[in-house]
């Protein structure tokens, strides 16, 4: 199968003051689609300069970085974010919802920016990733009426909403408890297994490590170890909507 | 169908943002708020002043459009603007031909003459009545009278007695006041007073001619006026009302005396004085013990005690002596303490002692410095730079309605524009043949100023060589005669072509429609060019004077105000904006990072503005509705002459509309979305890894 993302001699050097830090220190990966793959490693290692690499949000000094068949330094503004509304979704550390906007509407969120699905069919989406994060009862409620486990699991619906090709996760865990944390990557990696979403996300967590199928780790802006945890699996259900 | 779904989401969030972002749109809709406010306030009490105003000034003397000289060396100033004197507008010499030509122009209802003078005027002094009353009396044989008179002039004369002491310690010709003193204690002296009884015609001599001198020109009195077609004038202008008396008869020369001028410049002081503290107790609510101000008023009441007392003859003084002492039982001394006592109010004893003033001392003295009938003498220096008089009836007074505080608009008395033309020195044929007999008489030729020094010193000067007549044989006659005729003059008659045919300052044009101003103005120009008029035509505004140019310049203040308000409005909406950006970097940069492209960020910053705006400037301009409409109902007091003439009376009640409020709201909006530009580029700037790079 096609790499759904490739990495080839990734460098990025970010101005400090004076110096030139190298976050990245030329950095080969490649993601087939479907893997649910953590990125590992201390803080200040890399890892989320390479995921906002993956995420389109940030360009590579040298070497390339290709998602879903394009090469994102050669994109403009405009391009990369339809690369990213149609392709991308994203789960971040603070959840990031919408403050103003319901959880149901903060999920359709995405659909209303890509524009093309009608009404019927965004809510039809809307209620059936909300039923598959376990939220249809708080549908109505806002961002601020949610706990933190909830408010990710809106966040994570959100992310698969336009139903991405990748879903990039940094750090989903980091701001939630141990309990509620697996709880939430069994949640990834059920949604992973049933619509065959690659899944990228970083942590420096153990627990969570140790569900992800394939572990990258990184340290000081390289590849220090990149193994197998256990095989992806023929996808029980596929992306059949898309 | 997406597309609208897109937008109401837009629309959603920005509503929402309004209310999750509290401190900062508090802040930034209250400034909103009161920009509209003051837009509406603003923009409402001007349009009221300059609505106000035009009905005052068009109503009363300036007319629509006024048309002078136009080589003029001043501008116009009808309510006064120059800062010595009346300013110098030029003349419309043959003023029939500018009012046939004008009158020709469409939408033009009426031209009318005026010329804007001021001239001193003479009344009798006190003296000078005494002495013709005695006079009259000593006719009749009126005893009892000429007891009366002999009374006050002896108490005249022995305050003049004293004042000639002091006047003699600061003389530099102390033997002039001597002699001045000599004849006043003549006067005063019981043997003068037989001798007159004697020899009535000698007795009233001597004081005519040794007495009534020594008594100051005080009486002369400034007045301006302005001469116009009386009959033109009352008909056109519609503020005018008459308060007393009579029109001036067509064709007949006469005054009318402005009754704000009447009241104020002619009126006894006390009676007047005691007016004006009625005014500051009982319409403003002022007390005596509570405003130095008041005090210092009821001060200069008691000091000009005289004013009653002087006018009071013996039985009278002692009459109101008794009723003083029954009004006030404690109070001691002679009639001049009683009066100071009387005067001398506070704040228990105003209504008492004014009620008594109005009843017992007013019928006994004389009220004004003339009456209305009375003829008056008034003089002025020609353009021609000699002194020339005219005796006038003053047959009534008149008000401006709505006006009849103001000062500036009260200070304008009407002539007959024949008496303003005789006044200003206009040369008529009958003048010229005058005054070349009186040349021919004295042997003057006419001497061309560039031949004058020949003239004077050359080998041939016919100047020197001309004998001058002896001193003192032409001057005295002339001038009775010429006083004489001017005294006879009142009872000339004239016609609606003399009236026409001769000189103006100035003419008013009053429009039958006034909101066809600017083209009516157009026009006139036209046709006055077009015959060569040389007039400059002015609207009301330019023609008023300063105070015209009033509303001008407050539009230019408020403007200026309203812009420097936006100004800063629009650097602190900015910087507000800016920081609540900055908080919001994270939400934006994920709408970036999940898809969002610039333009709705960028959409959803000015539908937040916008929608904050629109409720900003609604609250806002309703609020200034609201004041605005209360005002209107209550009024706005004039707290100053000049307003009153703006105001056109002494409350204004400013209108207020709808479309102020909506001009308001556009405002603002404008104002608000030039403030979101920046925070809104900014904000399409951020970047959507700064979502990835929030930690909490």
């Amino acid at each position: 199968m096609d790499a759904i993302v490739a990495l080839n001699q990734v460098v990025k050097d970010y101005p400090l003051g004076k110096l030139t830090v190298q976050a990245l220190r030329g950095v080969d990966l490649t993601i087939a689609p479907g893997e649910f793959t953590v990125i590992a490693g201390p803080s200040g290692s890399g890892k989320t300069t390479l995921l906002n690499m993956i995420g389109c949000v940030d360009v590579p000094t040298t070497g390339s970085v290709t998602v879903a068949g394009q090469r994102t330094s050669a994109l403009r503004d405009r391009a990369r974010a339809k690369l990213r509304l149609e392709k991308l979704g994203f789960i971040f550390q603070t959840f990031n919802l919408i403050p103003v906007l319901s959880a149901a509407q903060n999920v359709e969120f995405p659909l209303l920016l890509d524009g093309r699905l009608g009404k019927r069919e965004r809510q039809r989406r809307v209620a059936e990733l909300l039923d598959q994060v376990g939220l249809s009862a708080q549908a109505r409620q806002r961002p601020n009426e949610l706990s933190g486990g909830q408010r990710q699991r809106v966040a994570i619906a959100r992310a698969l909403v336009t139903d991405p090709a990748i879903v990039l996760a940094d750090e989903p865990t980091a701001n939630l408890d141990s309990v509620t944390g697996l709880a939430i990557i069994d949640l990834m990696k059920d949604l992973n297994r049933r619509r065959n979403t690659t899944f990228i996300f970083s942590t420096h967590d153990e627990h969570v490590m140790a569900h992800a199928r394939r572990m990258v780790h990184i340290a000081d802006g390289v590849i220090s170890d990149d193994r197998v945890l256990e095989p992806t699996p023929t996808p029980t259900y596929d992306a059949a909507v898309a | 169908m997406k597309r609208l779904a897109r937008l109401r989401v837009l629309g959603q969030m920005a509503w929402r943002n309004l209310f999750n972002h509290k401190a900062k749109n508090t802040a930034v809709g209250l400034l909103m708020a009161f920009g509209a406010f003051l837009v509406v306030v603003g923009s409402s009490t001007l349009d009221s002043i300059e609505r106000a105003m035009t009905r005052s000034v068009t109503g009363s003397v300036a007319g629509h459009l006024q048309v002078y000289d136009q080589n003029a060396r001043d501008q116009l100033a009808m309510f006064g603007g120059g800062f010595m004197g009346a300013p110098d507008i030029g003349t419309i010499p043959d003023f029939g031909r500018v009012k046939s030509t004008l009158m020709q122009v469409d939408n033009v209802k009426a031209v009318i003459p005026m010329g804007i003078d001021i001239a001193e005027f003479y009344t009798q002094t006190e003296l000078d009545q005494a002495i013709e009353s005695l006079r009259k009396a000593l006719d009749a044989r009126d005893e009892d009278r000429v007891a009366r008179m002999e009374h006050k002039i002896r108490a005249m004369a022995k305050l003049m007695d004293e004042e000639r002491q002091n006047r003699r310690k600061i003389a530099r010709n102390k033997a002039e006041v001597d002699q001045q003193l000599a004849d006043i204690r003549h006067i005063a002296s019981d043997a003068f007073w037989e001798g007159l009884r004697r020899d009535p015609v000698a007795g009233v001599t001597t004081l005519d001619t040794k007495l009534a001198p020594l008594v100051d020109e005080a009486e002369g009195n400034g007045m301006q006026y302005i001469g116009t077609d009386l009959d033109a004038f009352v008909k056109s202008f519609d503020r005018f009302e008459l308060v007393q008396g009579s029109l001036v008869p067509s064709g007949h020369r006469g005054m009318l005396v402005n009754q704000h001028f009447y009241d104020n410049q002619l009126r006894n002081a006390v009676a007047r004085m005691f007016d004006d503290l009625k005014k500051e107790l009982r319409e403003d609510g002022k007390t005596i013990a509570g405003d130095p101000l008041v005090q210092n008023l009821v001060k200069r009441m008691v000091r000009q005690y005289r004013r009653v007392t002087f006018q009071l003859e013996p039985e009278e003084a002692k009459a109101l002596e008794g009723e003083l002492r029954t009004l006030m039982p404690d109070a001691e001394g002679n009639l001049d303490d009683l009066v100071q006592a009387l005067l001398d109010v506070d704040d228990r004893s105003f209504d008492t002692h004014y009620a008594f003033f109005q009843e017992h001392v007013v019928p006994r003295i004389q009220l004004y410095l003339y009456d209305i009938g009375d003829v008056i003498t008034i003089r002025v220096f020609t353009r021609s730079g000699y002194p020339k008089s005219v005796n006038l009836k003053v047959y009534g007074t008149f008000t401006f309605r709505g006006l009849e505080e103001s000062i500036l608009a009260g200070a304008h008395n009407l002539m007959d524009i024949m008496t303003f033309r005789d006044l200003y020195g206009v040369m008529t044929d009958e003048k010229r043949a005058e005054l070349a007999e009186i040349k021919a008489s004295v042997g003057l030729a006419d001497v061309k100023a560039e031949d004058a020094e020949d003239a004077l010193f050359g080998e041939d000067s016919e100047v020197a060589a001309t004998p001058l007549p002896e001193a003192g044989s032409f001057d005295e006659l002339a001038e009775l005669k010429r006083a004489a005729k001017a005294g006879a003059a009142r009872d000339e008659t004239f016609t609606q072509a003399d009236v026409d045919g001769g000189l103006a300052l100035n003419a008013a044009i009053l429009l039958k429609d006034p909101s066809r101003l600017e083209e009516t103005w157009g026009a006139l120009y036209g046709a006055s060019a077009q015959a060569k008029l040389g007039l400059q035509v002015v609207d009301w505004r330019l023609a008023t004077g300063m105070i015209g140019q009033f509303v001008s310049l407050a539009g230019a203040v408020l403007y200026i105000a309203l812009i420097i308000i936006f100004i800063v409005a629009i650097f602190i909406m900015n910087n507000t904006m800016v920081m609540a950006t900055i908080e919001r970097a994270t939400e934006i940069g994920t709408m970036r990072a999940i898809g969002s492209r610039r333009l709705f960020i960028l959409g959803l910053f000015f539908s937040e503005t916008l929608m904050l705006g629109v409720v900003a400037g609604v609250l806002g301009g309703l609020a200034g509705y609201g004041f605005m409409s209360y005002l209107g109902s209550a009024g706005i007091p004039a707290p100053s002459d000049e307003l009153i003439l703006l105001f056109s009376g002494p409350r204004l009640f400013p209108t207020v509309d709808g479309g102020q409020v909506v001009s308001a709201l556009i405002l603002i909006v404008i104002v608000s979305l030039v403030a979101t530009l920046f925070p809104a580029w900014m904000a399409t700037r951020i970047q959507p890894i700064v979502a990835m790079q929030a930690k909490e």
